[in-house]
């Protein structure tokens, strides 16, 4: 019991670094790309393009795709037990 | 200089290359030749030897551990260990230790009349520390030739080849992009380096004066 304890708690907290890392990754790489949409055909502040560029895609399912980062796991771990012990 | 480089390339290499073979699963073409349970009490070789049955009291020093006596398809002799990896080190969340022993023993044979099995296992035997490789699963199979192909590794090495070239490539290009042009102005003087850090900090100040 103290060992699925552990397992649950330390990937709960590797999950969440690669969550952070990812979300922090992915927004900088959104942002670069709105910053060269601009540069090619934008018009007006550039600032307040790319702001409201990040809010539409904070709202968007590619945003919330990174939640995989948890799903994936867990549905590989479930998958790994069903084929050694039950299959 | 050039041959301490090399020395750590080739450690750093030689490490995960034998993370890699002592973690990934293997097949063998065994024949059993009997099952057998034993005490052992794990000292320094401890790190070779998984924990108790889930669900039991860990803490005790000693405990019975199954074994599978074989003879390979090459005329070897390997001796498995069989035990639950449980939710620990390596990730096989194996907790069927007794099914499979009781596979392995309905499939003993003899010499003169084999039934050959395919037995899939992690780890490594080394006989100066005792050490056994992990037995996964058995199935029987029609003779000692039969092709495997290892899917699983080749889907796992895949992958984990394709996720560090992913994170070295941006690596590389965050080191062309951020941190070369501050180097190139240091060698330029000092004061360059300030004001192009300055530049470059220019978004994250704005983010912490409130924008």
């Amino acid at each position: 019991m103290i060992a699925f304890l552990e397992l649950l708690i330390g990937g709960f907290g590797v999950l969440t670094l690669v969550y952070i890392a990812l979300s922090l990754y992915s927004r900088s790489v959104r942002r670069g790309k709105l910053m060269a949409e601009w540069d090619a055909v934008g018009s007006g502040d550039r600032d307040v393009f790319v702001q409201q560029g990040l809010e539409e895609y904070d709202g968007s399912l590619r945003r919330k795709l990174i939640l995989g980062v948890y799903v994936v796991p867990i549905l590989l771990m479930g998958m790994i037990i069903y084929l050694v012990n039950f299959y | 200089m050039v041959y301490v480089k090399w020395v750590f390339i080739l450690l750093f290499w030689g490490f995960v290359g034998s993370v890699l073979h002592y973690t990934l699963p293997q097949h063998d073409i065994v024949r059993v030749s009997d099952t057998y349970g034993k005490r052992v009490d794990p000292g320094a070789n401890s790190w070779f030897w998984a924990q108790a049955d889930a669900g039991t009291d860990v803490t005790m020093g000693s405990r019975d551990v199954f074994f599978i006596q074989t003879r390979r398809a090459g005329d070897d002799v390997m001796v498995y260990r069989n035990e639950d990896t449980g939710w620990g080190w390596p990730p096989y969340f194996k907790f069927d230790t007794a099914n499979l022993q009781a596979e392995a023993s309905d499939l003993r044979s003899t010499a003169a009349d084999p039934q050959w099995a395919m037995l899939t296992h992690y780890g490594w035997r080394n006989e100066f520390f005792s050490i056994y490789p992990n037995a996964i699963a058995i199935r029987a199979v029609d003779g000692p030739d039969v092709t495997i192909i290892p899917w699983v590794n080749i889907i796992i090495l895949t992958l984990l080849a394709a996720f560090f070239w992913a994170i070295w490539s941006r690596w590389r290009r965050f080191k062309r992009n951020r941190i070369n042009p501050v180097l190139a102005d240091m060698s330029e003087g000092l004061e360059a380096a300030g004001d192009s850090l300055a530049e470059k900090r220019g978004r994250f100040g704005r983010w912490l004066n409130g924008r």
